[in-house]
């Protein structure tokens, strides 16, 4: 926020507290003495990009970023007009598809493209649609009436926090002014010493102190409904959308099948190497262990090839293709 | 079959209606396979080029990719349906896949929840474990050739640079494996090798479908080195025994790397226990393929996503789906042009 700056006298806000930012509707900013001087006969140019714009169209700058600014006002001028209600359209896919009408006619605008085109686009719905438009502007729109019932919810939350604290104000005096009674009234009548008497009380006090805060039912709180569906608002909490149950396989592994037509050769490394295949094969070179190989591999190789296709007769077998799998 | 089909012209039985793609080698068609009530295949048909080249004979690459798919047979692996010779061509006929993993990717409109991500890895792993089991190396591990058809289910394509392996005295080409997936000990020039290749790739593919970006993207082999030390730490000869023996080691300076669960923080433990099973420094102690498909990731949930509700990338699901309704997830604009482009707008601007 510090370094916002008027980038015509560049006045900062370190330097001028009081400094307003103002945006007009070509979205570049200027400060509220710029204005005041730039536009004293109520119309003038933009200081930066020379569009023509008129003094009481200068808002003050709610948004840092000079783009969203600029969206955000074009929305609420586009929307002024295209304020259709779900009720207006028989599915809610036609519903969705001006919705997304809407967003692209703002893109558009804030962007600067096919300015001229959308501007008429806007002009033509709104020449279209005047009864709609007029009657729907009598209408409270589905967002206004969440954001009436929020503001309601508030002010209804601050008053119950007022009461409660109004409540337990006028109970703590109450209870000050009996205990002064009965302080005075023992004092009166007590048999008993006056120290002691003062003693007891103020122990007493203590003891009340505590459980005055007694807490009141709360006002029950209640959930809203936005335009969408999600529920929002204090009190109301969802969990996420439950993740769609999906049917699973568990896994298996499955040992793969080499197809040898022939015995099974010895294939776990123990028993090559127990049984003493490894013996006859040349040792594996430094590099060759360097790069993953050792002579088990290649002693594994040589037994199963050995004993691969002893039993295989292409001939015999007709109706088996070479991986030993059935044919029709 | 018919003796006849065996020696005669089988081009004749497959009607070319799309034209799919065209790499360095072949060009790629989609097409009717007549013989079969006009099954949609894939035919890639090897160039041959100029007659300079073509006088060496049909590129090793084929060749390579015949010879090996001929012999296997796996759901995770591409099917080498048919393979026929016309004039001086030759063509292969593939499975037709509609899509690859890098489009599912890339494409920023499809969510891949962890039990995707999880199916699609554990496809590509038995895939492997198919491969390796039959001694055979994939050698291009990348989400470009884990191709996906439209049940969902992946298959591990591209067999031009596959090989067997396991033989003591055969030296391979360390040129393999496309740079942003290449293991630490071929960038160190190593001329034999095992499975720990195509599991380092697969480790740089989870990582990259848990990120949406390639993982560790080198500009160039040294570029790629460091990038690995920076993230993994650089490995000391107890981490990875006889690295300095490689032909073209270099030592590199310490880094420290940076722990997983900074770069993956949605990972859980399980996954980050199988990426760093996978993208082990030692090769001989890297995860293999049927140790990663035992490992705890794969058994706890959630379960991997069945083929048929995996994500399919917009376009397709839109070319495909013709009229069905549009899903929910995706975009809205996307959604009006799919389906209920005919229903009248109520506004007529």
């Amino acid at each position: 926020m510090d370094d916002q700056m008027c980038p015509r006298c560049k006045t900062t806000k370190y330097r001028n507290p009081s400094l307003k930012l103002m945006v007009n509707v070509c979205g570049h900013t200027i400060c509220d003495n710029c204005v005041e001087l730039l536009f004293v006969r109520g119309a003038g140019t933009c200081p930066e990009c020379k569009t023509p714009l008129r003094r009481n169209q200068f808002r003050v700058q709610i948004f840092e970023d000079s783009v969203i600014e600029k969206e955000v006002d074009i929305r609420r001028r586009v929307m002024k007009d295209f304020n259709k209600q779900e009720s207006d359209f028989p599915t809610l896919r036609e519903y969705n598809d001006y919705l997304e009408d809407i967003e692209h006619i703002v893109y558009n605008l804030t962007n600067g493209v096919d300015v001229e085109d959308t501007r008429k686009k806007i002009e033509n719905y709104r020449r279209e649609n005047k009864e709609l438009i007029t009657r729907n502007r009598q209408i409270k729109s589905h967002d206004m009436m969440y954001l009436d019932a929020l503001l309601e919810e508030e002010q209804q939350i601050t008053e119950e926090r007022k009461q409660e604290y109004q409540f337990l104000e006028k109970q703590t005096l109450n209870q000050k002014k009996k205990n002064k009674e009965a302080l005075l009234d023992e004092l009166i009548y007590s048999d008993r010493p006056a120290d002691q008497v003062i003693a007891s009380h103020v122990s007493n006090q203590q003891n009340q102190d505590a459980p005055i805060y007694k807490a009141r039912p709360k006002a029950k709180k209640k959930a809203i409904e936005t335009s969408s569906g999600a529920r929002l608002g204090i009190g109301y909490q969802d969990n996420f959308l439950p993740i769609p149950k999906v049917e699973e396989i568990p896994y298996e592994y499955m040992e793969v099948e080499v197809y040898t037509f022939g015995p099974e050769a010895p294939s776990s490394l123990e028993k090559l190497q127990s049984d003493g295949y490894v013996r006859h094969i040349r040792p594996a070179s430094p590099s060759g262990v360097g790069g993953g190989y050792k002579e088990h591999m290649a002693c594994q190789r040589a037994v199963e090839e050995a004993f691969s296709g002893l039993f295989f007769f292409p001939f015999r077998l007709k109706n088996v293709d070479p991986l030993g799998i059935e044919t029709s | 079959m018919a003796r006849n089909m065996l020696a005669g012209d089988r081009s004749k039985l497959y009607e070319n209606i799309d034209f799919l793609g065209e790499g360095q080698f072949a060009t790629v068609y989609k097409a009717l396979d007549l013989q079969h009530d006009g099954k949609i295949v894939a035919v890639k048909k090897i160039k041959l080029g100029h007659r300079s080249e073509a006088q060496d004979g049909i590129n090793r690459t084929a060749l390579r990719e015949i010879k090996l798919l001929q012999e296997i047979k796996h759901e995770n692996v591409i099917g080498l349906l048919d393979c026929f010779g016309q004039r001086s061509n030759i063509s292969l006929v593939f499975d037709f896949m509609e899509t690859d993993l890098e489009v599912i990717i890339k494409d920023s409109s499809v969510v891949l929840t962890p039990s995707h991500i999880k199916a699609y890895t554990m496809m590509a792993l038995r895939g492997l474990e198919y491969l390796h089991a039959n001694w055979i190396l994939h050698r291009d591990m990348k989400p470009n050739n884990l191709l996906l058809d439209e049940n969902g289910v992946l298959k591990i394509g591209d067999f031009g640079l596959a090989k067997f392996y396991g033989s003591p005295n055969r030296i391979y080409t360390h040129q393999v494996v496309t740079r942003w997936y290449r293991c630490p000990e071929l960038l160190f020039g190593a001329r034999i090798y095992g499975t720990g290749v195509d599991m380092w790739a697969m480790g740089c593919i989870l990582a990259e479908l848990l990120l949406r970006v390639p993982f560790l993207p080198g500009e160039s082999d040294l570029d790629q080195l460091s990038r690995i030390f920076q993230t993994m730490g650089t490995p000391s000869e107890e981490e990875w025994p006889n690295m300095s023996a490689l032909a073209d080691y270099i030592e590199f300076k310490k880094f420290p790397g940076t722990p997983l669960r900074d770069i993956f923080t949605a990972g859980t433990d399980d996954l980050l226990t199988l990426l760093k099973g996978l993208l082990l420094m030692d090769p001989c102690r890297r995860c293999k393929a049927t140790e990663a498909l035992k490992m705890p990731y794969f058994y706890t949930k959630p379960a991997p996503t069945p083929g048929h509700l995996l994500p399919r990338p917009g376009m397709v699901a839109a070319a495909a789906n013709g009229k069905q309704q549009p899903k929910l997830g995706s975009k809205r604009k996307m959604a009006d042009d799919i389906g209920t482009g005919s229903t009248a707008k109520k506004l007529v601007f």
